[in-house]
């Protein structure tokens, strides 16, 4: 059980690590949140209709992710965030309300584990094939249109005006976003998923400034994050998403400090020149 | 390339107004854009240049009239088709100095599109950005990062990954703001000839008219969001 829970942690932390890479890049980090509560919404949802928690997960994120990434082309970016934000509370909201509703023999079970912090015993081997699968998909999606997601990152606006369809890409980045957030919330709990989207590219971001670099960076940390926080939990008997969510959090804390000292260093060698 | 027929672009009646602003960065624009030309539009800060070739590209939409790009309505998702027969050169160009793709790879972003599947052979993608980086004096620079060169050079990349695509439609918005005397005639002679060779149009944004004046067919002058008049040159 725990060599699954190795190689889903690894698959999720690099998959969700290189999947924030982009969304940071896309500028679309809000709306990932959002996406990643809209899971947790429906997670929490099969609490109360006693339906598998990732697969409720899974047709809240794909649902939400579809309809946010039309509405967002029609909308200013400022927009966008509004309303991204108003769903990231609500989302938040329909997941308290659903552990409320839920019965007390569904709060002695592994579900609310899963929806809350994470288990490792949640993860089987059909999920792993399954978000292995999804890496797999995700990882060809890039190779396939690497120039074109290149010309988006490189510049949109630019992208955009020779014949990109930026919005077609942005959709199928949220719907990938949505889809591993399901299944990686089986391992690290619905409530602290998108910090293994966000803490890794934020890291990655202070430890170098070259883009090729931060999307290498990125997904390892991601690696690295999960990886550890599963060791921990599985000795300290800590809850396995919380102790992620620390591990991951002490990496961007780390690498904060380090570009600081960088930076420091740097303007004293400039003073000096 | 045969001699292309209709309009590259035709604005009818067309007015268009930011989100949350009260009043029109463009109105009432009549203009119909034909292929074998060059044109020079003109005008202060503020007189709508910019808003009218993003018009034109479909990136802003009017809240009244009709714009037509390659003969298809902008309000259309169709356009996204036409903009793959178009370039653009934005006036906001200059990228920071960690940037590090390269001259090379940012001219072959260009062909982004073309480059999936059955698009065109790395050979001819290669002699492609080496004559257009000859023909605009930036060879030396191809393997440099983008970040490390001044504004002027650039610059000078985002006009070679424009005319790279080999476009029938050329958007260029201020396009000599940071470019020396020398290339500035450079480029104004190389778009001239790319225009009339392939049969092309180019909409060129400029307040400084020289040199590129010498070489406009038509020159638009703006103000205040309208055309205040246009010249036959």
């Amino acid at each position: 059980m725990f060599e699954v829970a190795v190689i889903a942690s690894l698959l999720s932390g690099g998959l969700c690590g290189l999947l924030g890479y982009y969304a940071q890049r896309f500028n679309i980090v809000t709306l990932s949140f959002s996406v990643a509560h809209a899971a947790l919404a429906g997670a929490s949802l099969a609490l109360v209709i006693k339906s598998d928690v990732t697969y409720s997960a899974l047709m809240f994120a794909i649902f939400f992710a579809l309809g946010m990434g039309i509405i967002s082309t029609r909308i200013s970016p400022y927009e966008r965030e509004l309303i991204s934000m108003g769903f990231f509370s609500l989302f938040n909201a329909i997941a308290i309300f659903m552990v409320y509703m839920s019965t007390s023999y569904v709060l002695s079970t592994v579900s609310i584990s899963v929806v809350l912090w994470g288990s490792i015993l949640a993860i089987t081997k059909s999920k792993l094939i399954l978000l292995a699968g999804i890496t797999a998909i995700f990882m060809l999606y890039l190779f396939i249109f690497k120039p074109q997601i290149d010309s988006i990152l490189f510049d949109r606006k630019l992208a955009e005006a020779e014949g990109i369809d930026v919005d077609l890409h942005t959709i199928v980045l949220l719907l990938f976003i949505g889809i591993a957030i399901a299944f990686t919330l089986r391992l690290t709990g619905g409530f602290l998923v998108f910090t293994l989207l966000y803490n890794p590219v934020a890291s990655a971001m202070q430890l170098v400034r070259k883009a090729q670099w931060q999307q290498v960076l990125a997904p390892t940390i991601g690696m690295l994050a999960a990886l550890l926080g599963l060791t921990f939990s599985y000795i300290l008997d800590w809850p396995v998403g919380a102790t992620i969510a620390i591990i991951s959090s002490t990496i961007l804390m780390v690498a904060y400090i380090t570009r600081t000292i960088i930076n420091m260093k740097l303007s004293r060698a400039a003073r000096r020149a | 390339m045969g001699v292309i027929q209709g309009e590259a672009i035709r604005l009818s009646d067309v007015w268009v107004a930011y989100s949350g602003s009260g009043r029109p960065a463009i109105k009432e624009i009549n203009l119909k854009v034909d292929y074998n030309s060059l044109i020079l539009i003109t005008g202060p800060n503020g007189a709508g240049k910019t808003t009218l070739i993003e018009t034109c590209l479909g990136l802003l939409k009017p809240i009244r009239g009709e714009a037509f790009l390659l003969g298809i309505n902008t309000k259309s998702r169709k356009v996204i088709k036409a903009r793959r027969e178009c370039s653009y050169v934005p006036q906001d160009f200059m990228k920071p100095s960690y940037e590090s793709y390269t001259v090379r790879h940012v001219i072959k972003l260009g062909l982004a599109i073309n480059a999936c599947l059955f698009g065109l052979s790395e050979l001819k993608v290669k002699k492609r950005i080496l004559n257009i980086a000859r023909m605009l004096q930036i060879e030396d620079l191809l393997d440099r990062p983008i970040g490390t060169l001044s504004g002027g050079q650039q610059q000078k990349v985002y006009i070679a990954r424009a005319l790279v695509r080999e476009p029938k439609v050329l958007f260029l918005d201020e396009p000599f703001s940071s470019i020396d005397e020398e290339s500035r005639h450079v480029i104004a002679k190389v778009v001239h000839e790319y225009v009339h060779r392939k049969e092309a149009c180019a909409l060129v944004v400029s307040h400084d008219v020289d040199p590129i004046i010498d070489f406009s067919d038509i020159i638009i002058h703006m103000d205040n969001g309208k055309i205040t008049s246009i010249e036959v040159n």
